[in-house]
């Protein structure tokens, strides 16, 4: 079925891109609803004044500072459960393709189209939407809105009058926060939907130039600028880098002497991926081009060497926002690559792709760099950012995996699953962990393992909850961080054991005969046994250290709900029908990506 | 559901719903609550041990109990159907039961109750009874599933009601005693973890049970069934080791046995008794229907190697047990002692001497939580486990001096009594296949005499006043007393039963005899003529 119609008219339009509606709807409600008055303008030459509604002085129940938090919830909860719908409905109605002509079409079939909305794209932005929900959920409890504010009496004490002012400071700026926030759920979904390399990469600067600013968001603290100005100049080198990548990448795909056939169009007959396809030996510009979009990827999933920003980054912003850039911006990176990988440059069976080294050292040493720095660092934050290192790297060794050209349909799709199923629990765990620390960060700091010590005794159900969330993130079974784990293993292994000779007699002629990406399979498993000493070292200091406070955590409602529930998820998506649906969910988006 | 699943998983949930509820009570009502709740658990436990006792009744004590081929899918009592519980990658809910579990079972749910009823007024009572049902609930499990993944986890959840109850009820040193548990069974687990994925890696494809994804499955009885497991004879020899090295950590075997002394020392008495009762023979039950099971060949050329740990342990065990001046810590190494004793069972490779080895998981399993119970009251009561420092207990708490007496005899073997079935099966076994080797075992048996003996003359006699004996320094010149009433009818349970089973061991004896012959001659022979050795 294949309706070409104006664009904006058409109802599939709506109807496939409703979570990306909602959120536009969101930024205008937020921009509109605060700013309502009783503004009126004078008709010229007349007495008669027209009420417009917006500026003047503003309506006391629209300009609550309590709103655009809530609008900015139902927004991404909406725009969440619109993603999800696409699962509900089934693959063949909701996969539908735009182009850049403004044609739409349902179904998909071979055109150049621009956009896709198919079950890849839904569960990226479900876990955008999710991850985001939850910062967003912290943060309301982080930097509270009081309707009773008042200006401090300017006979009042020092500490009194910067109360107050910081109080009104957090309502005024409500609507900023939300608002860079619903940017930043619209420009990942772009991401996620786009198999365009320029729209990838306008969608990639919508979200990370927002969060630049979010990561600097609580400025009365010391350490937020710093950690948003290293992000933000490491950021933009490799946003630079991965623009001039893609422009290289036009250029190898036009003809020498005329442009006209160039495009940054994945797919489609004249498209990167046909094209990447039709290449005989690898193209010097086609490999630089492709290695620039790698650095730009990489910084974006943290992976070394270009992760530099990323522990400064969360341990100097709040950890909602750190939460958010583990999970969503971190899927976000994921979805770019997988896109490019797998699309553009995806391996024909039988032989290997032309990153698969780069990518296995890569991920070799990812994994083992992220794991040795965390064992050595004494503040939970950092500690947390290196692990999302150390994630990357295991996620990379399902990527280097694919590369192989050796993983059959049936594992590829193995281990594509193993990726998205990870980062779709890494939502439910890491954002756990750092909903705690900013438990702990509201009153003190969460900047040092001190502030986790006697956890257990002021709040054993929080503490159980970190304990779970660690233990999750470390793979231990039945939680959902072992099954992601395992089934990263499981694809490598399937993918490598196939090369090893079946008759070796011995363990040693065996393991000669197997191809080397076996090894990843083998670094996986003891970087994830090191890695249990600073996950555990957390519990430890939870349920043994003596307490350097004994306040009891603040009661931050938004976030105790959110928590328990960030538990509950992790704990029903390791075991049992749930998990299963979310593991079908991903077999789902992986085979929508591997058909395209 | 079966009733196997009810007895599975009733302990889990009811545990962990109690625990819940003490938390959600309010404050002034937390009174009231811990006696419920005390006595919630202690109801569940016994009616628990009811149903276990039931199933064994049903079944003619499972002494004649067989049906398709040995450790095949069918071949299990109350088998439950395959529920696929992570369907991706083939992690399926089946449990069922033969004659290596049942008495385990039997064994769990008997002790629960008698451990609860042993340490009755501990502090805290309502977290403590509920983490203890928690724990049952975590040994169930183990002895229960056919599943590897499952059986690894709930190998791994029985450390953390344990690791609670050393940590908040335990001794002075409890938290280095609780971390050093935890990490090093941990650890240990870890090993054999990666053992059962390279075993899961080499399962056959099989329809409705195998991951979706992955097309592998984790259960024992279809692994059991499938024909040459893993092809190369290297990789097997890995695999075999791996578990080895995660079972007898659990065992304890020397060289991997140092956790244990700390652990009981600092456990309380119910965590020792359970620690040591069912805990320790979660090892010896892991590595027959784990390692031996599926690799009978492995187990046949590794024998040397059991022998050897086997007998280092009961020697090593012997000898430290004889430097020892804590009580507990005694009979903590006598513990590893008779752990080494199944391992020689089991190197025999003879019906008779594994089905010892059996016996002596079951028959330690009633004797060694009397010890502790034993050595748990005399800390209660007299504030000390140093050996002489009290001296005339007879005098002072007759009860506890019997008991003790009566629990020192049953552990070193004294005819009639639980122990010395298991001994003398084990030690027929060892002659039949290794001929004179057997005095090393034996004489050893005499070191186990002289630490008992000379422990407890030190302890119960020696007084030197018949009417006043020596109170240690830690009473501060209070008048003892005796075992409270709650402790004498716990330890009466265990001695009564340590009485019956040596005097009638064929309660258990027969039907462990059926599984070790079956393991025999379906499984053991074949590997030998694999092997090229004729039996």
């Amino acid at each position: 079925m294949n309706i070409e119609s104006p664009l904006i008219a058409h109802p599939l339009l709506v109807e496939s891109l409703r979570p990306e509606v909602t959120i536009i709807m969101g930024i205008l409600l937020l921009i509109i609803v605060p700013n309502l008055g009783n503004a009126t303008v004078r008709i010229p030459m007349t007495q008669f004044r027209i009420p417009v509604f917006l500026g003047g002085e503003r309506f006391r129940a629209t300009s609550d500072p309590l709103i655009p938090g809530v609008i900015s919830m139902f927004t991404l909860l909406l725009a969440m459960a619109s993603s999800l719908m696409t699962f509900v409905e089934g693959a063949a109605l909701s996969t539908v393709c735009i182009s850049a002509n403004g044609a739409i079409q349902q179904g998909c079939t071979g055109s150049d189209y621009i956009l896709r909305s198919d079950a890849f794209s839904r569960i990226f932005t479900s876990i955008f939407n999710f991850a985001l929900l939850v910062g967003t959920a912290a943060m309301i409890n982080r930097m509270p809105a009081r309707v009773d504010a008042k200006a401090p009496h300017p006979d009042s004490s020092d500490t009194i009058r910067a109360r107050a002012i910081r109080v009104l400071l957090n309502n005024r700026r409500q609507g900023d926060f939300h608002l860079l926030i619903l940017f930043v759920a619209l420009g990942m979904s772009i991401v996620a939907l786009s198999t365009n390399l320029f729209l990838l990469f306008v969608g990639l600067e919508l979200a990370s130039l927002a969060i630049y600013v979010l990561v600097a968001f609580m400025k009365e603290e010391t350490t937020s600028g710093e950690a948003a100005t290293k992000y933000f100049l490491t950021g933009s080198v490799a946003s630079a880098v991965t623009l001039y990548g893609m422009s290289l990448l036009y250029i190898w795909s036009g003809s020498a002497s005329d442009y006209a056939s160039a495009t940054l169009n994945l797919t489609g007959p004249e498209g990167l991926a046909a094209t990447w396809a039709a290449m005989e030996t690898l193209e010097p510009l086609a490999a630089i081009g492709f290695g620039m979009l790698l650095v730009g990827f990489g910084f974006k999933v943290s992976a070394v060497p270009f992760h530099f920003a990323a522990p400064d980054a969360y341990s100097g912003t709040s950890s909602p926002m750190a939460s958010i850039l583990a999970t969503a911006s971190k899927a976000m990176g994921f979805a770019a690559l997988l896109r490019v990988l797998v699309v553009m440059a995806g391996p024909e069976f039988g032989s290997a792709a032309f990153w698969l080294p780069l990518l296995g050292l890569l991920s070799v040493v990812t994994m083992t760099w992220g794991n040795l720095a965390a064992l050595s660092t004494e503040n939970p934050k950092r500690m947390l950012a290196y692990s999302s290192v150390a994630h990357a790297g295991y996620l990379l060794a399902a990527l280097a995996a694919l590369g192989s050209g050796l993983a059959s349909e049936s594992t590829n799709e193995v281990l594509i699953t193993a990726v998205v199923f990870h980062l779709l629990v890494l939502a439910f765990f890491k954002s756990g962990a750092f909903l705690v620390l900013t438990m702990t960060e509201i009153r003190d700091d969460s900047s040092s393992m001190e502030s986790l010590y006697g956890l257990g005794r002021r709040d054993p159900i929080i503490a159980v909850a970190m304990f779970v969330f660690m233990l999750a993130l470390a793979g231990v079974p039945p939680l959902s961080g072992f099954l992601s784990k395992f089934l990263v293993i499981d694809g490598i292994i399937s993918a490598s054991t196939g090369s090893g000779s079946l008759t070796a007699a011995g363990v040693i002629d065996w393991l000669n005969s197997v191809h080397w990406i076996f090894w990843l399979a083998i670094s996986m498993a003891l970087n994830s046994a090191l890695s249990l000493f600073y996950y555990l070292r957390i519990g430890q200091v939870m349920f043994f250290e003596k307490s350097k406070s004994i306040l009891p955590l603040p009661e931050a409602p938004m976030i105790r709900i959110t928590v328990i529930l960030c538990l509950i998820l992790t704990i029903i998506s390791g075991l049992g029908p749930f998990s299963q649906t979310l593991v079908d969910m991903a077999t789902m988006a992986a085979q929508h990506l591997l058909k395209v | 559901m079966n009733e196997l699943e009810i007895l599975t998983l009733t302990p889990l949930f009811a545990g962990l719903l109690l625990l819940l509820i003490y938390e959600v009570v309010p404050s002034s009502t937390k009174k009231q609550a811990t006696d419920l709740i005390k006595y919630a658990n202690m109801g569940i436990a016994i009616l628990l041990f009811g149903l276990a006792t039931q199933i064994g009744l049903e079944h003619d004590w499972l002494s004649t109990w067989s049906s398709g081929s040995f450790g095949a899918q069918g071949s299990y009592l109350l088998e439950s159907d395959y529920t696929s519980l992570i369907s991706s990658i083939g992690v399926n809910w089946h449990v069922g039961i033969d004659a290596l579990s049942y008495p385990m079972i039997w064994l769990t749910t008997l002790l629960i109750p008698i451990s609860m009823l042993v340490q009755w007024d501990a502090d805290k009572g309502a977290q403590f009874h509920s983490l203890i049902l928690l724990m049952e609930g975590a040994l169930l499990g183990v002895f229960a599933v056919l599943d590897l993944f499952m059986f690894y986890v709930y190998w791994e959840l029985t450390l953390v009601p344990m690791f609670f109850l050393i940590l908040v009820w335990g001794g002075e040193d409890r938290r280095y005693a609780a971390m050093k548990f935890f990490i090093y069974t941990f650890a240990a687990s870890i090993l054999m973890l990666i053992g059962i994925l390279i075993v899961y890696f080499h399962s056959a494809p099989v329809a409705g049970i195998s991951g979706s994804l992955t097309h592998h499955h984790f259960d024992i009885p279809l692994l059991m069934q499938q024909s040459s497991l893993i092809s190369s004879a290297g990789l097997r020899t890995v695999v075999f080791l791996l578990m080895l090295i995660g079972f007898a950590t659990k065992m304890p075997s020397v060289p991997v046995h140092t956790w244990l002394p700390d652990a009981h020392v600092q456990a309380p008495t119910a965590g020792s008794m359970l620690l040591a009762g069912v805990m320790l023979k979660m090892g010896a039950y892991g590595f027959l229907r784990v390692a031996v099971s599926l690799f009978p060949q492995e187990t046949i050329t590794m024998i040397p190697l059991l022998v050897f740990l086997g007998m280092a342990s009961l020697f090593y065990g012997a000898w430290v047990c004889l430097g020892q001046t804590n009580l507990k810590r005694m009979v903590a190494y006598s513990s590893v002692s008779h752990m080494g004793l199944i391992f020689l069972g089991i190197a025999t490779m003879q019906p008779l001497g594994i089905a010892g080895a059996l016996f002596m998981m079951f028959a330690h399993g009633i004797i060694s939580p009397l010890l502790f119970a034993v050595c748990g009251a005399f800390k209660h009561h007299y504030h000390t486990l140093e050996i002489g420092s009290m001296r005339g207990l007879a005098h002072h708490s007759p009860f506890m001096a019997g008991h003790m007496m009566l629990g020192w005899m049953a552990s070193l073997g004294l005819p009639l009594m639980a122990g010395f079935v298991a001994e003398v099966a084990i030690m027929i076994a060892f002659w039949m296949t290794f001929g004179w080797w057997v005095l090393i075992p034996a004489l050893t048996l005499i070191l186990t005499a002289a630490y008992y003996l000379w422990s407890m003359q030190r302890t119960i006699f020696e007084s030197g006043d018949p009417h006043h004996g020596i109170l240690p320094d830690t009473m501060h010149g209070d008048e003892p007393r005796d075992v409270t009433w709650h402790e004498n009818a716990g330890m009466f349970i265990l001695g009564g039963l340590a009485i019956l089973f040596g005097i009638l061991p064929a309660l258990f004896f027969d039907m462990m005899s059926n599984w070790s012959t079956g393991l025999v001659s379906e499984v053991i022979i074949d590997a030998l003529t694999a092997l090229g050795v004729t039996p």
